[in-house]
């Protein structure tokens, strides 16, 4: 899909969820449902399948957010799998991060951990990186197996990788 | 005795008026004058003829001759021409020959020059070869052991990945970048 049409779409679920009053928790659950289908394709590629039908793909996301999630991510996740751009569901969903954050004169900060941060961890991190950047951030925790151990923090351009998976690569490289 | 001569003369019958076998002079100076005409027209009108058809046998028979040996010359002249070309041939064939085993020897020549500078090129081809698989053989051991001991590595400390290790990693992560500006 164009940039345009990303652009179109994650204006429209900013408004409508800056309508409702729920933006942060929106953009919360809307950016972890984009990082389950980035990271699961059967799911991919349910919500991406044109010969099932467009009903039985937003049942699909009804039963999976239902009472997970609040009825406006579940709303806005539906209208984008019923226009038929599941796809760029995740691209959508980050424009629409930025956006919010930029709403909030914030950052998207990225970590992706192995395992799940209590609420006092992301507490900390968010402010341990932002002293370290000194920008106010807008931290997104991803839960990513692949990562083995530690955290990876990605702000804008600066990365800040101290994963085990990065360190056996390191250790590879030696030999 | 007479008999014989009563038979040769006809004395014997008296009746007779001529001999028998002689014609009467009348009849011989008849004929003899008649054979005169004849033979006066056939050696005026026949003669010629004869003589005319004699010659054109002698011609044609000197033309057939004339021809045959024409013949035997012309004969002659192709069996010479055949035996010198035969002769031809023969030195054709045996310049042929010499220059086939001419060019046969230098291509031996050729041919033994080429395979030893193959057979060298081969040698050290297969020196190479041989030389690049000991150096492949090894880096490919040690890629392999390094895979090994890698993924033997890999195993063991996500292995020893317990929560209190990922706790511990987490927060090792948050105060070293706390720490830092």
């Amino acid at each position: 899909m164009s940039n345009a049409k990303i652009e179109s779409y994650s204006r429209a679920l900013f408004e409508i969820a800056k309508a409702e009053g729920n933006l942060s928790v929106v953009e919360d659950e809307l950016f972890r449902m984009a990082r389950a289908i980035e990271s699961n394709e059967q799911l991919r590629g349910i919500l991406t399948d044109s010969t099932i039908p467009v009903d039985r793909r937003q049942q699909v996301v009804e039963k999976l957010l239902g009472g997970k999630a609040s009825n406006t991510s579940v709303q806005l996740v539906s209208l984008i799998v019923g226009a038929g751009r599941a796809r760029d569901l995740p691209a959508i969903v980050d424009r629409l991060v930025q956006r919010a954050s930029s709403e909030q004169q914030r950052e998207v900060a990225e970590v992706r951990s192995a395992v799940a941060l209590s609420e006092d961890q992301t507490k900390r991190l968010a402010e341990a990186l932002g002293k370290s950047t000194g920008r106010k951030l807008n931290l997104k925790v991803v839960v990513d197996p692949s990562v083995l151990g530690g955290l990876v923090a990605t702000v804008g351009d600066e990365v800040i990788d101290d994963t085990v998976r990065t360190r056996l690569e390191q250790l590879k490289t030696r030999f | 005795m007479n008999l014989m001569s009563g038979v040769l003369f006809g004395a014997g019958d008296p009746s007779q008026t001529h001999h028998w076998l002689l014609p009467e002079t009348a009849e011989i100076i008849y004929g003899g004058i008649a054979s005169l005409i004849i033979f006066s027209a056939l050696y005026k009108f026949a003669w010629p003829m004869i003589v005319k058809s004699m010659q054109a046998r002698t011609a044609k028979i000197q033309k057939e001759l004339d021809g045959a040996a024409a013949a035997r010359t012309k004969s002659e002249a192709d069996a010479t021409g055949i035996r010198r070309a035969l002769g031809d041939i023969d030195a054709e064939r045996r310049r042929i020959l010499a220059e086939a085993e001419t060019q046969a020897a230098a291509i031996l020549v050729d041919g033994r020059a080429r395979l030893v500078k193959e057979v060298a090129e081969l040698e050290a081809k297969a020196e190479a070869d041989l030389a690049a698989a000991r150096g492949r053989s090894g880096e490919e051991l040690r890629g392999e052991i390094v895979r090994l001991s890698s993924a033997a590595m890999a195993a063991s400390i996500v292995a020893s990945l317990n929560d209190r290790a990922h706790q511990d990693l987490i927060e090792g992560f948050i105060n070293s970048v706390g720490a830092t500006k």
